[in-house]
């Protein structure tokens, strides 16, 4: 799928598919009012089904020409209501597909849209936080995608370019990934970053992994709980009742699977290279620096297989997406390191150390393995099961917090991303001297937090990690993480270069434990 | 690249006997206006008056044992008027070089510190209540919506000189996310 675009070699069809950064406005495909009018049929054609579903299971009290009746007016009505929003909508696209345009130079993407009210937003590049494509399952079977750019800023603050080819799509994401960076190419064209496959998530496993999820489990349950009490009164009516609720749980697993689905790690030197998704496949790509925090998380039934889920805090991603923040919805403990060796690829551990036994005590050990400050004896009497487990480790780039005894959890927060940092107490906390200390890191899976840690730890804790943060961040590299590089960088293939050897030597350090 | 000698990286034996992280050495507190307390006490005053109220009609109308009912909220109104002024003295903020300190709480205590560079924008709102007795509250925000940072019970003045200083230090020290 990368192979066949981008580079000198895609110079045929430049006179049809505009140059990516020309600064002029260009209009999304004009197949999109259509691919957004048939979204509505579904969402229309479901509504007629579930109503049919409805009357047909109402009708097992009537008697049979009321059903018949019944469904008639049903199908006729539906029918009308479907006509009626398919001209409305269709109407409505259309126009709202003349209104839209986009425009891209090398500093900024602009988008002008909106029928009544007419919208301009811009984003400047080098705020840029991620870059997405989706291809939900029409767009993929018609060759269109739609962009999808991430901007820190607060609430919504994403700017979505919908539908564009796959080529227009592929070649935006190159220059506004080389913008970003502050790459230069010599080529009419940002250049696409070759990738480097990572590893792909088998299918059985994440099954499995989905299987042996809490969610599964109480819903197997209540299922289980339903069919047999309604065996055991004699009336269906109960679980019916009761089944909306069931397949709303079941309808959330079932996304979880569909999004995890085939799920695909590649890097390249813009970042991470996700793909995934079974009926919508996205392609992400997270570039470096962009993390603000990780998280290694493990289910109680996950322990056997020694499976773990990583995810992360991208500003832009927030809460409410969570599926976009997942970087590996479930990993062996290797992979799910050599994830993590990616996103953070130094860990700044002592020269003396090796970072794999650090990070194993963050994810399974207890106490004082691998460096860690654990809380004091005295937190068994606010947390008599967890209080081994909740730990930390400063390294020289990070913070790593741990905690949770059945469902573990790994937070790594670089110093230079911490926003801001807090403490608190409660009354018996005071009493056995005790404090909890909260890193407050962009709204995402990871809440950094380690708690019942004793006081003058934690005292010194946020006056040094405060300063930590603040030299961290004087230290850091530019906003526009390729500039440095490449400019000292021969010309040729500019992106080629950089990073690489000391990704893989990461992986190759981490993964042989 | 990072001067690191500043900050031991690594956690040793060396701890500061009886640090306490709600009183990093060297911080004087400012105190919020006395007026939150006022402030605080006539909102909570209102919201009892109404089941207080309530109360006093089965009182009045079947008498004796039915007068407990409305000493109940009178005793929730007193054991408020104690904790407003209680809690009000608790708050301070203090500004220092690189960053704002924000405290609250006698028996749940809470600390937060705000680096000036990581400041995205800061707030300053005044409710009725709060502009009956002439104070504001300033609120900071960061890229993280964790950041419970609010001053609240700043007079005006006050709270636009806080909001002034911020920006200019925020714009100063203004780094990536």
């Amino acid at each position: 799928m990368t192979a066949e675009v981008g580079g000198p070699g895609d110079e045929a069809d430049a006179g049809t598919e505009p140059v990516a950064a020309d600064g002029r406005w260009h209009r999304v495909h004009p197949l999109t009012p259509a691919i957004r009018s048939w979204q509505v049929l579904v969402v229309l054609l479901i509504y007629l089904g579930q109503d049919l579903v409805q009357t047909t299971l109402r009708g097992d009290l009537d008697a049979a020409g009321q059903v018949a009746q019944l469904r008639g007016w049903a199908l006729g009505g539906g029918l009308l209501i479907v006509l009626v929003v398919i001209l409305l909508g269709g109407g409505m696209a259309g126009l709202s597909w003349r209104c839209t345009r986009y425009r891209v130079s090398h500093e900024a993407l602009e988008l002008q849209h909106g029928v009544v009210s007419r919208r301009q937003r811009q984003a400047p590049l080098d705020r840029l936080q991620a870059v997405d494509i989706v291809q939900p399952l029409l767009a993929r079977l018609t060759g269109l995608a739609r962009l999808t750019l991430e901007v820190a800023g607060g609430g919504d603050s994403r700017i979505e370019l919908a539908y564009l080819t796959e080529t227009q799509a592929r070649r935006l994401r190159n220059h506004l990934l080389a913008a970003a960076a502050g790459v230069r190419y010599r080529t009419p064209e940002a250049p696409e970053a070759p990738e480097h496959f990572v590893l792909t998530v088998p299918l059985q496993r994440l099954a499995g992994a989905l299987a042996l999820s809490g969610g599964t489990i109480w819903l197997g349950t209540g299922a289980v709980a339903l069919v047999s009490s309604s065996i055991a009164t004699g009336r269906p009516g109960l679980a019916a009742g009761a089944l909306p609720a069931l397949l709303g749980a079941a309808g959330t697993l079932w996304n979880r699977f569909s999004t995890e689905f085939g799920f695909r790690v590649a890097t390249s030197p813009d970042g991470l290279r996700l793909r995934h998704g079974l009926l919508q496949q996205r392609t992400q790509t997270v570039p470096p620096g962009r993390v603000q925090a990780v998280r290694l998380s493990q289910p109680l039934l996950w322990r056997p297989g020694r499976w773990w889920r990583v995810e992360v805090n991208v500003a832009g991603y927030g809460r409410e997406r969570a599926e976009t923040g997942v970087l590996l919805p479930v990993g062996t403990r290797d992979e799910a390191v050599a994830v993590l060796a990616f996103v953070l690829p130094d860990l700044g551990v002592r020269d003396t150390e090796h970072p794999g036994p650090v990070v194993d005590a963050g994810l399974v050990g207890t106490l004082g393995d691998g460096g860690f400050t654990a809380a004091p004896p005295a937190a068994r009497f606010v947390d008599p099961i967890g209080w081994r487990r909740h730990g930390y480790r400063v390294t020289r780039t990070a913070l790593l917090l741990r905690r949770g005894v059945l469902y573990r959890q790994l937070d790594v927060v670089p110093h230079a991303r911490t926003q801001s940092v807090g403490v608190r107490q409660g009354p018996l906390q005071r009493r056995l001297a005790l404090a909890s200390f909260t890193l407050h890191s962009t709204p995402g899976p990871a809440m950094p937090v380690v708690a019942h840690l004793a006081a003058p730890v934690v005292a010194r804790l946020l006056d040094e990690q405060v300063l930590r943060a603040r030299q961290a961040r004087a230290g850091a590299g530019p906003e526009r993480w390729m500039e440095t590089v490449a400019s000292a960088a021969p010309a040729g293939h500019p992106l080629d270069q950089p990073t690489e050897p000391a990704q893989g030597a990461g992986v190759e350090e981490l993964g042989d434990r | 690249m990072t001067p690191q000698s500043e900050v031991r990286s690594e956690p040793g034996p060396g701890v500061r006997p009886g640090g306490e992280p709600f009183d990093p050495v060297g911080v004087r507190w400012n105190r919020v206006s006395t007026k939150l307390a006022a402030a605080r006490r006539l909102t909570g005053l209102l919201a009892l008056a109404v089941p207080g109220a309530l109360l006093v009609v089965p009182a009045v109308l079947i008498g004796s044992w039915w007068w407990l009912a409305p000493m109940v909220p009178v005793a929730v109104g007193a054991w408020w008027w104690w904790v407003a002024g209680r809690q009000v003295a608790a708050i301070g903020y203090a500004e220092r070089d690189d960053d704002l300190l924000v405290r609250r709480g006698i028996m749940w205590r809470y600390i937060v510190v705000v680096p000036y560079g990581r400041l995205q924008y800061v707030d300053v709102q005044a409710g009725p209540v709060d502009r009956i007795f002439g104070i504001a509250r300033v609120q900071l925000h960061t890229a993280s919506a964790a950041t419970d940072a609010m001053i609240p019970g700043l007079p005006p003045a006050e709270a636009a000189r806080v909001r002034d200083r911020l920006a200019a230090r925020g714009q100063a020290r203004l780094a990536g996310l």
